[in-house]
């Protein structure tokens, strides 16, 4: 029994110290909660937000923080705070931000939430920043570039910086395979087909969970044989004889096993270590894929643009951007502080942060970017024939690209139906294009 | 039928450590084997998280199994300050949880009158409800209140959200407790109030320590509702701080594994520390204590 | 007292019922609470507060982009019922609404029968008990983020563990997350994995209070090991086990993270149950009324099950 009456003795020992706990912590709740007290609303007098996503590592994080704090207004004009975003639900963080007036006065954010916010009268154009950067930051945009920020009431951001996807090889392993990099659809078949002799996979790719690379890169061989998801009117028109033939060519390469049976389901991780593990010898994918293939980084290549059978050329890229909000402290403010950024961003690159391909071409021709030869590659071959996702209909974006295609789930289905093979390319176009239709707004 | 019981007890207090104990003893290895085998299976997913916080970084050119990632994480990160965040939103949620959840579990337990039933049965109504419709008016209505951006906001949410269930966890407990604990106690001319924190709750430990339990892990790993309410660093939880690693192009796997299995410790450690709280209380005990 | 405690929930595990459960002095308890209505309004309060404060608003604010055809930020036109019959009306919904059957059940007594069969083992006397409470307890600790990874790293490519072991063993290759039905069962076992600790749990506490002298006394009376679990244990604990099935009902329904982060609800679709739908209409598809719609239908089914249940467990205490 002496053994009970101790446990009773512990038993109030705990509920004591539970009660002290509770006291304590609770004291500390008040305190702590006054002092890191809300720091939200459309900012406060003089400060305005700026929110940027984590494009690249802590590396980015660092340069890109020092770069906001060194920004010094003139007078009259409010400072800028720093705020990291984080990926995970950004859009219900970007959305709930902005219907409830807490948002930022400058963001980066999805490479197509500027023009659905600016469908909803909530983006600040920035064709007045664009008159004031005219004969100096503004001739330095890439070719191209400025144009998919069109919209019929202006520009709704500033491109930022460029998410591309192209074609990688392992060239140890191409080499061994006896295989050259291809220029046309039909060499890629050859290529594929001697990858496959020695045990290799030639279409190397994923649409797994939280990965959409793998619907981009559906869209892009349909652009790359001139066909696209969207017609000139901007709705989606998905059953032309240029798609049926570009998802047809993909259903080739999956039923001649070119493809990883199980791509369909791989994340952006397992792709990664499918091309570590030495099973994917030529793939596709973004300009990151060698910082995260370790010891295999130095054998990756990018390769060159496929001309398609109807002889076109063209792949899908996404100019991510930084938008300006009209709920802002000042919009003068927020347009002096985009011109110093501009001005002052070049070391996020420079300093190799892990960011996307730049926008600008005097950041494009530093050593450090054109230097790399896949970087060079890319901006030399590929630039030229990107397009957005409103090809073939338009150079642009526009708000119904965010409702119907841009990281929807019916692209994620479309993509793994092809990638499991079992389904006819017309069939599943006309099924993706009933499925996109009522995702259309206005 | 109440001698033979009576006679039961008479032997019983005396004899039934030593009766449990020769069953104890029969196939106590059999069982052991048994247990082993199942915490491997179980445990090898966590296993493999630790894997792969020892694996190198990505970009870097190491192969083998490295500490490289805990130098980074305790070194380049907030880490102190997401571990103290979430310490701090954590025991405060469990607290009040449970300080506010016990006499409700009491009330349900206890009532019998429709008043009662009905809200019971709201409780689970309300749990049925899912969380991630509910996130964008929560914060339009935080944003009100001045409470985004906010420790206290996410404390009051985690709280809100544990509550049909922690109330029910505790109520499914109380059921366990004899209401002649109680009786006596009110002859004795304790108030409810009085019977309840001195007699209901002192043997209520094991049912205190799951909800609380329960309370803690739904505070502790939440990212869904933390990523939108949280904005600034200086706010930052353990599972914002993890979605740090996750950039555009790049996961830092190691990383994430990294801080995955700091964000096990606590648990695992209040939980090694409290064990022994589990099996005392209860009915058994209580009687046999008098 | 102790004596005449000790008889009564004999009886009462004789009879079925749960130790606190009813019997004879239901009616005593009864009126002694109600003497105390004024103590259970102030002791409930608290709780009621807090749920209104965080319930309320979004209820409300859901219900009204229910019937509207806005969207997070523009609030839309009235169209009435228009987003639940479209809703109604589609093949997925259904297919959705199926997988989320299966999924449940699975989840639901999976993981109770795997609970409760470590609880029970656990409540006997095995060397370094402690231990094992504790490391059985991780599957539940650990964030699902990170164990969805895990599990996706153990099973995802063909060089993988899982795989490795399904071929070595005669399976050939099975693409878990790739085919439809090894992913369907691949994210029930995930779901049962994550969840069994919580039932462990209460079922453990419930168990600690039993009253072993019932056992002793079914000794006596020379009831094997599964007449005791099934005529006094299962009765003993039944009170737990209803609340428990209720909560893990409501648990997996409602799961989000679990199929998201393993599938995505992949592949084509196959794993894709009713809350990962609605949080696919609402946040990927931008689509706010039917996946408001989607979320409040599997609400309301929700509810009549958990009324169902409850009845039981009122069933289980009054009887």
């Amino acid at each position: 029994m002496a053994q009970q009456s101790g446990g009773a003795f512990t038993r109030r020992t705990f509920i004591g110290v539970a009660g002290g706990v509770a006291a304590s912590t609770l004291l500390a709740a008040c305190s702590r909660a006054g002092g890191n007290g809300g720091s939200g609303g459309g900012g406060g007098a003089k400060s305005a937000k700026f929110w940027n996503m984590p494009w690249g590592s802590d590396a980015f994080l660092a340069e890109d923080k020092r770069i906001v704090a060194a920004y010094k207004p003139d007078s009259g004009l409010p400072s800028f705070t720093y705020q990291q975003i984080q990926w995970a639900n950004f859009t219900q963080t970007f959305q709930s931000a902005v219907a409830s007036n807490t948002n930022p006065a400058v963001s980066s954010g999805g490479g197509t939430q500027a023009f659905q916010f600016a469908a909803q009268g909530k983006i600040a154009y920035a064709d007045d920043l664009f008159d004031s950067w005219e004969g100096d930051l503004k001739d330095d945009f890439l070719d191209g570039l400025l144009d998919t920020m069109k919209t019929d009431d202006g520009y709704a951001a500033i491109p930022y910086n460029l998410d591309v996807r192209c074609s990688w090889y392992n060239k140890t392993l191409m080499e061994e395979a006896g295989a050259t990099p291809p220029t046309t659809w039909d060499e890629y078949l050859e290529t594929c087909a001697k990858l496959k002799a020695k045990g290799y996979y030639g279409f190397g790719l994923g649409s797994g969970a939280g990965s959409f690379t793998g619907s981009h890169i559906l869209t892009g061989f349909m652009i790359n044989n001139g066909g696209g998801i969207f017609n000139d009117k901007l709705e989606p028109d998905l059953v032309t004889p240029e798609n049926e033939e570009a998802i047809d060519f993909i259903l080739e390469l999956v039923h001649k096993g070119y493809s990883d049976p199980n791509s369909a389901t791989y994340t952006s991780a397992n792709v990664q270590s499918q091309w570590k593990a030495k099973k994917f010898a030529f793939g596709w994918d973004g300009a990151g894929l060698p910082a995260n293939v370790g010891p295999v980084a130095p054998d990756l290549v990018v390769g060159e643009p496929l001309k398609s059978r109807s002889g076109k050329q063209g792949f899908l890229y996404f100019p991510n951007n930084i938008m300006m909000y009209k709920n802002t402290p000042s919009q003068k403010g927020s347009e002096a502080f985009l011109t110093y950024y501009y001005k002052n961003m070049k070391t996020l690159w420079t300093k190799k942060t892990g960011i996307g391909l730049p926008p600008l071409k005097s950041i494009a021709n530093t050593p450090e970017v054109s230097g790399d030869s896949n970087n060079k590659t890319i901006l030399d071959k590929w630039n030229p024939i990107y397009h957005t996702w409103g090809a073939p209909g338009t150079s642009g974006l526009f708000a119904n690209v965010a409702y119907t295609v841009d990281g929807t789930q019916p692209m994620i289905t479309f993509t793994q139906s092809i990638l499991g093979g079992k389904v006819k390319a017309a069939d599943a176009l006309k099924t993706l294009q009933n499925q996109i239709e009522p995702l259309m707004k206005k | 039928m109440s001698t033979e019981t009576a006679n039961i007890r008479l032997a019983g207090v005396a004899g039934r450590r030593r009766r449990l104990g020769e069953l104890g003893e029969r196939g106590k290895w059999w069982r052991f084997l048994a247990i082993v085998f199942i915490t491997a299976v179980v445990i090898v997913p966590v296993v493999a998280v630790f894997i792969l916080s020892l694996t190198p970084a990505f970009g870097s050119t190491e192969t083998g199994l490295t500490f490289a990632n805990y130098g980074h994480i305790f070194t380049a990160t907030n880490l102190s300050y997401w571990l103290e965040n979430s310490l701090f939103v954590a025991l405060v949620t469990v607290v009040v949880a449970v300080a506010v959840a016990a006499p409700a579990g009491y009330v349900l337990s206890r009532g019998r009158n429709k008043l009662i039933s009905g809200y019971a049965l709201i409780l689970f109504v309300i749990q049925s409800l899912p969380v991630v419709t509910a996130v964008i008016p929560l914060f339009f209505l935080f944003v009100k209140l001045n409470l985004n951006d906010n420790l206290a906001g996410v404390m009051i949410i985690y709280i809100g959200s544990t509550m049909s269930v922690a109330i029910w966890m505790m109520a499914a407990y109380f059921d366990s407790i004899p209401i002649t604990l109680e009786e006596a106690a009110w002859i004795d001319g304790a108030s409810v109030f009085g019977s309840f924190t001195r007699v209901v709750l002192r043997n209520s430990l094991p049912g205190i320590l799951s909800t609380a339990i329960f309370s803690f892990l739904l505070a502790w790993n939440d990212y869904l509702i933390a990523v939108v309410f949280l904005k600034s660093d200086v706010n930052y939880t353990l599972p914002i701080g993890l979605q740090t690693f996750f950039q555009q192009n790049a996961t830092d796997w190691g990383n994430v594994m990294a801080v995955a299995v700091i964000m096990m410790l606590p648990p695992i450690i209040v939980f090694a520390a409290l064990n022994r709280y589990f099996s005392v209380g209860g009915i058994g005990g209580s009687l046999a204590g008098r | 007292m102790s004596t005449e405690s000790v008889t009564r929930s004999l009886q009462r595990a004789r009879n079925g019922v749960g130790v606190g459960g009813g019997g004879a002095p239901v009616r005593q308890r009864r009126n002694k609470a109600l003497n105390h209505g004024t103590t259970f309004f102030f002791f409930a309060l608290p709780s009621l507060f807090l749920l209104l404060l965080l319930n309320l608003y979004p209820v409300i604010y859901a219900g009204f982009q229910s019937v509207h055809n806005g969207d997070l930020i523009d609030p839309g036109d009235f169209i009435g019922l228009h987003n639940y019959l479209t809703v109604l009306q589609t093949a997925d919904f259904w297919r959705a609404a199926r997988f989320t059957v299966i999924f449940t059940i699975v989840g639901v007594f999976g993981s109770w029968a795997i609970g409760l069969g470590i609880a029970l083992l656990l409540r006997t006397k095995i060397p370094a008990n402690p231990v094992f409470k504790v490391l059985l307890l991780l599957p539940w600790v650990v964030p699902t983020v990170v164990s969805a990874t895990a599990w996706n790293w153990l099973v995802a490519t063909p060089q993988a563990p899982l795989p490795v072991i399904a071929k070595a063993i005669g399976f050939g290759d099975v693409s878990f997350l790739g085919d439809p039905l090894a992913a369907q069962v691949l994210v029930c076992i995930f779901k049962v994995w994550i969840s069994f600790p919580f039932m462990m749990m209460m079922l453990s506490s419930a168990l600690a209070a039993v009253d072993t002298n019932v056992y002793e006394a079914s000794r006596v009376d020379g009831a094997g090991t599964w007449q005791t679990f099934t005529r006094i244990t299962l009765p003993m604990i039944s009170r737990t086990t209803y609340v428990s099935w209720i909560l893990m009902t409501i648990f997996c329904v409602n799961d989000f993270p679990t199929i998201y982060l393993l599938t995505g609800g992949g592949p084509v679709n196959a794993t894709q149950s009713l809350v990962v739908m609605a949080y696919q209409t609402v946040f990927a598809n931008q689509q706010v009324g039917p996946g408001v719609a989607i979320a409040f239908i599997m609400t309301i089914v929700l509810v009549i099950v958990s009324v169902v249940l409850y009845r039981q467990i009122r069933k289980a205490s009054i009887e």
